[in-house]
């Protein structure tokens, strides 16, 4: 019983923050409501048994997250409050639109027949068979995401590099 | 062997304990220290100098590609933490599968020095 | 008692695909190119949660892999996009995409 209402808890923190990162005016409040929601999500792998999974997340996050703060440090000026929005025909647009889809994927849920899921590993969370798994039967996709990261680097140099002349 | 909810426990206590201390000290912090409000007690302090402005200006992005360098950086890590805890059993095979993959990216390490993108301008 | 016989799989759907639903609607409706990037990652995140939830009730560690390399697609995507942020900076001076209609007819 205790895990159902650890689930809602979770749940209702990440929708709520995932809506306020839409909503807010205020850029720096749309990254701290990013965080909260991240680290809720967090809390979901750990209550799925997937620790090490957690653990990554919030450290990948943590670091990508800063990185955005950053950014909007940096690049937004923060005297004027509101950004300038949209019209509010296209965002009435916008809320038709993204409320269909929902219907849509919830939709499609209802309609789909319950399946019966075989029961496998109830380690499979843990460290030692993710890294069985990723290095054995996933050693092409590990090979070429390092090839990703390559050109990844030298887009973000080449477009951000100011040649010296 | 399915983890019971009860073994994060310890987790959930330094949490508390973390929060705990953080909500503390403020509180304790405001409560206790002598409080004398003036105008000039609150105004900002820039070393000694006028204050000029506010706070909130935009600032230089020289470093931002830093910044970006390390998030790639940073993700490339969580794939060693597996292959770190499977070494013994992954033998020479999964130390060259690492190898390859360091290998691309120190490519790209030197690629970024040899431009000199942490330089700073 | 675990998660796995406590809370049945659809609801682990239905919150990944609000969360989907929301980043969609922050993508369409915000103009800041920073906070269109929030809710790309609001995206890949309710992706993940779902690839997460399915590997955990099947058992199978593939799925949380999967994750891992989402991940690394993701950190791609923000250093490539934040560099091309940066370049639209410096000729806009600012992050609203509503300056970037040079390609409209």
């Amino acid at each position: 019983m205790m895990i159902k209402y650890i689930f809602y808890f979770l749940a209702f923190v990440s929708v709520f923050s995932a809506l306020m990162v839409v909503v807010s005016k205020n850029p720096v409040h749309c990254v701290l409501y990013l965080i909260m929601c991240f680290f809720s999500i967090a809390g979901h792998y750990v209550l799925l048994n997937a620790q090490f999974l957690a653990a990554v997340h919030v450290i990948v996050y943590a670091g990508a997250i800063m990185v955005l703060f950053l950014f909007v440090i940096m690049l937004l000026n923060l005297n004027t409050q509101s950004e300038p929005h949209k019209s509010t025909w296209l965002k009435f647009a916008a809320a038709i639109t993204s409320g269909l889809l929902l219907v849509i994927l919830v939709g499609t849920l209802k309609g789909s027949e319950t399946m019966v899921m075989p029961v496998g590993n109830p380690n499979a969370g843990l460290i030692k068979n993710l890294g069985n798994t990723l290095f054995k039967d996933f050693l092409l996709p590990f090979e070429v995401s390092s090839i990703l990261f390559l050109v990844a680097m030298v887009g973000a140099v080449m477009l951000g590099k100011k040649e010296i002349k | 062997m399915q983890s019971n909810l009860y073994d994060y426990l310890p987790i959930l206590l330094m949490f508390i304990v973390a929060g705990g201390f953080v909500g503390g000290t403020m509180f304790v912090t405001h409560k206790l220290g002598p409080q004398i409000k003036s105008k000039i007690k609150l105004d900002t302090f820039e070393c000694g100098i006028e204050s000029q402005g506010n706070a909130r200006i935009p600032f230089s992005i020289k470093y931002f590609l830093v910044a970006i360098l390390f998030v790639l950086f940073d993700v490339e890590v969580i794939f060693m933490y597996p292959w770190a805890v499977n070494f013994k059993e992954l033998g020479l095979f999964g130390f060259i599968e690492m190898l390859t993959f360091m290998g691309f990216l120190l490519l790209g390490f030197f690629y970024i020095l040899k431009k000199g993108a942490l330089k700073w301008e | 008692m675990s998660t796995i016989q406590a809370i049945p799989l659809n609801w682990y759907i239905l919150l990944s695909a609000v969360l989907f639903v929301i980043g969609v609607l922050g993508v369409l409706y915000r103009r800041n190119a920073i906070i269109i990037f929030m809710s790309v990652e609001l995206m890949l995140n309710a992706v993940n949660l779902l690839l997460t939830a399915f590997s955990s009730y099947r058992g199978d560690s593939a799925g949380q892999v999967f994750v891992f390399f989402i991940m690394a697609v993701a950190a791609a995507e923000v250093a490539v996009g934040l560099a091309i942020l940066i370049v639209i900076y410096r000729n806009t001076n600012s992050t609203d995409i509503n300056f970037l209609n040079k390609l409209k007819w």
